[in-house]
């Protein structure tokens, strides 16, 4: 029985092993070939190199080799920058917007309660490209211009559904009688508020910013619709480029995309470890 | 000053319940707490006894119905600005402040300076027995000293009136019963009134000044702890405070002498009380399990038979479950000095108790009073 039993947590090793490099196998690929030399074969190693780092920032001179592969880095920065404008504007108005309606939908009771909440939920579970057609038909319906303007209101519609469920989940959990708690010990609604729902809630708030934020940096497909001509996201260039051929300075941003959702997810954890 | 701390007058409050129709959790409650007196609510799950705390705080509102605290009507006045704290069941401590600041809660509110505040966070934790815990997170500390936080949290602001809804019931047996004394010791040291809900008739007896028996919002009876126990108003309380044997019969009257008829065919005797009136009718005689022993042929004493069925024992007594020759339960608890006659019981499953009339307390009317 004991060859069984080392047989079968041996398998199960093994299975977990083969599970997480399914998983992060192509996104090792990716960062190993970002520092390929080869410039037309990417499934080749034929050297180690910086270069396409330095071409995204536009360090190379023009006239090496691999400048023959250059984007324009202008654009580049153009479409981080504005990737950078619409998900500051679009946590901020989703964040505020999204807790403070989780905070009345758990504070208060009132008609149709239940159905609003639903329709709370519904934007994230709709289909990108049904919501990315929708808005584009609304923008143009009511004759706004697309731009970023478009794109932040676009994020919007469903990034406060992501940081309502987010600020919920975290409002489900907690103690209503630490509020009786505190007007028994002689505080009115606002200071009940102000030091002890808001301190508690915080960490719910601040995790459904993040996820905003990136999510926002991330978005491609109603980013696609709405984005009109003339303005590009991160995510919008990228797919630009692909459609020109898989370039290696792809891999390159594609490891700094990644470097950055780490950075504001370690953010995240160290916040919330140091609330708790 | 008043020198009833509250009053309740006719409270009433209603709950709907979801399959319909309304239950009164508070059916005209008059109640009245003295300045320095400890009164407890005792009383089953549902009797009302947290929803009359609520009424006092300030959480729930009554339907009808006046309350006054320290003579001023607070029908209007929200849980914040009444005189009283409140120690709540799960302690409630603010998980994101430390101990010191969860204690300071109060007075930070008031806006006191921070040098006094600091001075009295100490005292409270001194108080309490935490001296130097003030920076430690209550997630960092056992129950029975979470404990002691909320209510050195509850007293800081120097509260008319201390409501404590069942404070001790998440605590085991030993750190229980030292609390209990703790509890009792610091309301005399500070001298404002305690309001103290629980289930436990243990602890109700043990605490209070004057225990308020609570069923289906109903006072039963607000007595003494003695007086509650020795005498209770009615069959409820008898059975609900202490163990008890309860016997229903006819009462007919000779002289001193009562003689109750159960329909299971036992007698009872018990003795007139000058406070009582009873001739005849329906009563319930109450003897409390301690009251029998073995009879041994004292003329004074009454005798019933008895078969049994279980003998348990408890330490310093044995606890003898049976029942009558007519058939009704008995439970009787004989000190373990009597060996040798329980091994005799035990032998023969049969024994002769005996009680002293005198110590049969009657209830009027039957068993069915609410």
């Amino acid at each position: 029985m004991n060859w069984l039993k080392r047989l079968g947590g041996g398998s199960l090793t093994l299975y977990t092993i083969l599970f997480f490099a399914f998983i992060y196998a192509p996104i090792a690929v990716i960062v190993v070939y970002s520092f390929n030399s080869d410039p037309v074969n990417m499934m080749k190693w034929s050297g180690f190199t910086f270069d396409w780092y330095k071409q995204i920032f536009g360090f190379t001179n023009a006239s090496s080799e691999a400048a023959l592969y250059i984007e324009s880095t202008d654009q580049l920065l153009a479409a981080i920058k504005n990737s950078f404008i619409v998900a500051a504007f679009t946590t901020t108005i989703a964040t505020l917007i999204g807790t403070s309606t989780a905070l009345a939908i758990y504070r208060y009771n009132f008609f149709g309660k239940r159905f609003y909440r639903v329709l709370m939920f519904t934007p994230m579970l709709m289909p990108d490209i049904v919501l990315g057609i929708a808005l584009l038909i609304f923008f143009v319906g009511i004759g706004m211009p697309l731009g970023i303007g478009s794109i932040i209101i676009g994020h919007c519609t469903f990034l406060i559904s992501y940081v309502f469920i987010v600020v919920s989940t975290r409002l489900a959990g907690m103690d209503r009688t630490l509020e009786n708690a505190s007007a028994d010990l002689g505080a009115n609604e606002w200071a009940t508020f102000r030091k002890v729902v808001l301190p508690q809630v915080m960490p719910g708030v601040i995790g459904g910013a993040l996820l905003a934020f990136i999510i926002s940096m991330d978005d491609l497909v109603i980013t696609y619709f709405i984005s009109g001509v003339g303005t590009q996201t991160l995510p919008l260039f990228i797919f630009g480029m692909l459609r020109r051929g898989i370039k290696p300075e792809v891999n390159a941003i594609a490891v700094m995309m990644l470097l950055f959702s780490f950075t504001i997810a370690a953010v995240g954890l160290y916040l919330r470890s140091r609330k708790k | 000053m008043h020198d009833k701390i509250i009053s309740l007058d006719n409270a009433t409050k209603r709950f709907s319940l979801p399959e319909g129709g309304k239950i009164n959790a508070l059916d005209a409650i008059d109640l009245e707490v003295s300045r320095n007196e400890f009164l407890t609510l005792l009383g089953p799950s549902g009797c009302g006894k947290t929803t009359l705390l609520h009424v006092i705080s300030g959480f729930v509102q009554l339907d009808e119905g006046q309350i006054l605290i320290d003579g001023v009507d607070m029908g209007e006045t929200p849980p914040h600005n009444r005189p009283v704290n409140t120690v709540f069941q799960n302690y409630a401590l603010f998980p994101h402040m430390s101990v010191g600041e969860n204690v300071g809660y109060a007075l930070e509110i008031a806006h006191t300076p921070k040098p006094e505040r600091i001075k009295r966070v100490g005292e409270a934790l001194e108080l309490v027995g935490l001296g130097g815990y003030a920076d430690r997170m209550p997630r960092q500390l056992s129950g029975g000293q979470q404990q002691r936080v909320a209510l050195a949290r509850a007293i800081i602001a120097r509260p008319k009136l201390l409501l404590l809804d069942e404070p001790l019931s998440a605590l085991d047996r030993n750190l229980r019963q030292s609390m209990q004394i703790e509890l009792k010791n610091l309301q005399a040291e500070l001298g404002i009134s305690f309001i103290f809900v629980t289930h436990d008739q243990e602890e109700a007896l043990t605490m209070s000044n004057r225990v308020a028996v609570l069923n289906g919002g109903v006072i039963q009876q607000i007595d003494t702890p003695l007086n509650t126990y020795n005498y209770p108003a009615n069959s409820f309380v008898a059975s609900f405070v202490g163990a008890s044997n309860l016997f229903e019969g006819k009462a007919s009257r000779d002289g001193e002498r009562i003689h109750i008829a159960t329909e299971h065919n036992e007698v009872i005797e018990a003795r007139a009380r000058k406070d009582q009136h009873i001739n005849g009718g329906k009563v319930t005689a109450m003897l409390r399990p301690e009251q029998f022993s073995l009879a041994d042929g004292d003329e004074n004493r009454a005798e019933i038979d008895v078969t049994i069925d279980q003998i348990v024992f408890l330490g310093s007594a044995y606890e003898l479950l049976g029942k009558t020759t007519g058939g009704s339960e008995i439970k009787a608890i004989i000190s373990a000095a009597r060996q040798s006659r329980l091994a005799e019981v035990e032998r023969t499953k049969t024994a002769r108790l005996s009680y002293d009339p005198n110590a049969v307390h009657l209830i009027p009317g039957t068993g069915d009073v609410q």
